[in-house]
């Protein structure tokens, strides 16, 4: 059984500047980027009758967000509990409530503030949970777990420090042509290698660059997408993957992640494989999630990421462009929905000195280890 | 045992100096004891034997009583990171330290985090073979299992 997503598209994108520390709050922020979602697609806050998010508990709400931008009633509101995990989730939701009349107007939003970052706990005193168990080893936090991962698929297949470098250094020169990066001046293998160790296999360069911003999306029907603006954004499929009640630690092969579930689920509900995505916009909290993916999507076979970077295949000219707004590496870290924005940027032809041409097809996966999501995005409804 | 808010005086005097306290809950607290005892234990099923981490009051795979049975505290080290920078408090003096998964003997899979003593971090590799031994964890209320590697298999 399949059935289709396409009835739904993403009208408006809209985003607060991106910065290092912003002192705002995150409802300033998430207001200012759904108000700008709206205007980008001419509607209003009277158009819209759904709102929903996805946080770690660190944001204003769905409800907040929309009565601080003037929305009277909602509804549907709707707030996820979750991170890069749950965005594919989130945005698939809000079609769902489109495509089955919960809704008419839906803005998806994500925004972090001062208060969140994660690739740090250094305030943390206590742990309860499954972390009471790593906790008290000093290890409790994303970019520890992902070294995990990626130590083990340098056992496995061989993969080098040099293969992560190639995946830091094309974002990165991605990102200087995106004047919304927060990182623009271009790295090379050499300030890669040099960069300091984090949690050893990763670098500083492996991992992304936490800062403050919002991002909304607006989401509709293609029927009421046909009389906006700009050139609808149609889904085109969606899926996930939750394996291990979410552990890190217990997930069955750390050479590879969710994506090795979620991919055939996908390519199965929208019909397409990896040489008719013409945009990867990949979750990339680490540089290693880039590349365990990017294998289980079937871009290339495990261990052979570094040689597909190197060779120019996941750039302008090759098989496919890999996150040209420099991911969350180098644009900065929205918790993936930047990717969004992203996509749908390039597939209205709008992204301009950036611009994949002719770019019909956008992956975005969400994501990382046991659990999390991927949906493509089509200029033309399926 | 102690709560972890009766032991955070230590904590609150300087928050860098203590790893991260854990907080029993009514289904983690006898691995805790064990450890106190100089025990590893780890839930299992008692009607299908599926070892469970994290703990759970019933199996999942065919919904039995769980209960605490002692491990070997043998082991591989499955996957390994080197801890370089201070993103967690405590330790900060060791740094830098090794984390690993620890893979146990007692079912493919079953692995716990830990910290790999004895042993200098450019050495450690996947495949080592550990044994468990225990130490007080900074802070006095608990108890820990680390590893250390072990000659042969
Ligand atoms: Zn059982």
């Amino acid at each position: 059984m399949s059935r289709s997503l396409g009835g739904a598209a993403v009208v408006g994108i809209g985003r607060s500047p991106f910065v290092r520390s912003s002192g705002r709050t995150t409802l300033s922020m998430a207001a200012q980027a759904a108000r700008e979602a709206l205007a980008d697609c001419g509607l209003t806050a009277a158009d819209v009758d759904g709102f929903t998010c996805y946080s770690t508990g660190d944001s204003a709400g769905p409800s907040q967000v929309a009565h601080a931008i003037g929305v009277d009633d909602l509804g549907w509101s709707l707030s996820v509990l979750g991170g890069g995990n749950i965005v594919t989730s989130t945005v698939a939701g809000a079609a769902t409530a489109v495509l089955s009349g919960q809704a008419e107007v839906v803005v998806v939003y994500r925004v972090l503030g001062a208060q969140t970052r994660y690739g740090r706990a250094l305030e943390r005193v206590e742990v309860d949970g499954e972390g009471q168990f790593a906790g008290p080893h000093g290890y409790l936090v994303p970019p520890q777990w992902f070294a995990m991962f990626c130590r083990r698929h340098q056992y496995e297949y061989g993969s080098t420090a040099a293969d992560l470098g190639a995946i830091a250094v094309q974002e990165r020169d991605h990102a200087v042509r995106n004047p919304h990066a927060v990182a623009r001046s271009p790295i090379t293998l050499d300030d890669y290698l040099n960069s300091r160790w984090i949690s050893e296999p990763f670098r500083l360069f492996d991992c992304c660059y936490e800062i403050d911003g919002a991002v909304a999306i607006v989401v509709t029907s293609a029927e009421r997408a046909a009389d906006l603006p700009h050139r609808p954004v149609h889904l085109l499929g969606a899926a996930d993957s939750n394996r291990f009640g979410g552990s890190v630690d217990q997930w069955d092969d750390l050479s590879c992640m969710y994506s090795r579930d979620t991919a055939p689920r996908l390519w199965s509900r929208t019909g397409l494989q990896p040489a008719d995505i013409d945009v990867a916009c990949m979750y990339d909290c680490f540089t290693f999630t880039v590349m365990a993916t990017f294998e289980d999507f079937g871009f290339c076979a495990k261990g052979e990421v570094g040689d597909y970077f190197r060779a120019g295949r996941a750039t302008y000219g090759g098989d496919v462009v890999v996150n040209p707004h420099g991911g969350l590496l180098s644009e900065g870290y929205i918790h993936g929905l930047n990717h969004h924005y992203e996509a749908v940027l390039q597939l209205r032809g709008d992204a301009g000195d950036r611009q994949v041409s002719g770019a019909e097809t956008a992956l975005v996966t969400s994501g990382a280890g046991p659990f999390g999501g991927a949906l493509v995005y089509g200029t033309v409804a399926p | 045992m102690t709560t972890t808010h009766e032991q955070s005086p230590a904590v609150r005097a300087d928050p860098l100096s203590l790893p991260p306290q854990p907080v029993p809950d009514a289904v983690t607290a006898p691995f805790w004891a064990a450890l106190a005892e100089g025990r590893l234990a780890m839930c299992r099923c008692g009607d299908c034997g599926l070892w469970l981490q994290p703990p759970l009051e019933r199996c999942r795979r065919c919904a039995g009583p769980t209960r605490f049975a002692d491990v070997a505290g043998t082991g591989t080290v499955y996957s390994f990171i080197v801890q370089h920078r201070a993103t967690v408090p405590g330790y900060l003096d060791d740094l830098p330290y090794v984390v690993a998964l620890v893979e146990l003997d007692e079912q493919t899979g079953l692995r716990l985090p830990a910290r790999i003593v004895g042993i200098d971090p450019a050495e450690v590799r996947c495949g080592l073979r550990v044994r468990a031994e225990f130490t007080e964890l900074p802070g006095g209320d608990f108890t820990v299992a680390v590893f250390r590697p072990v000659d042969g298999p």
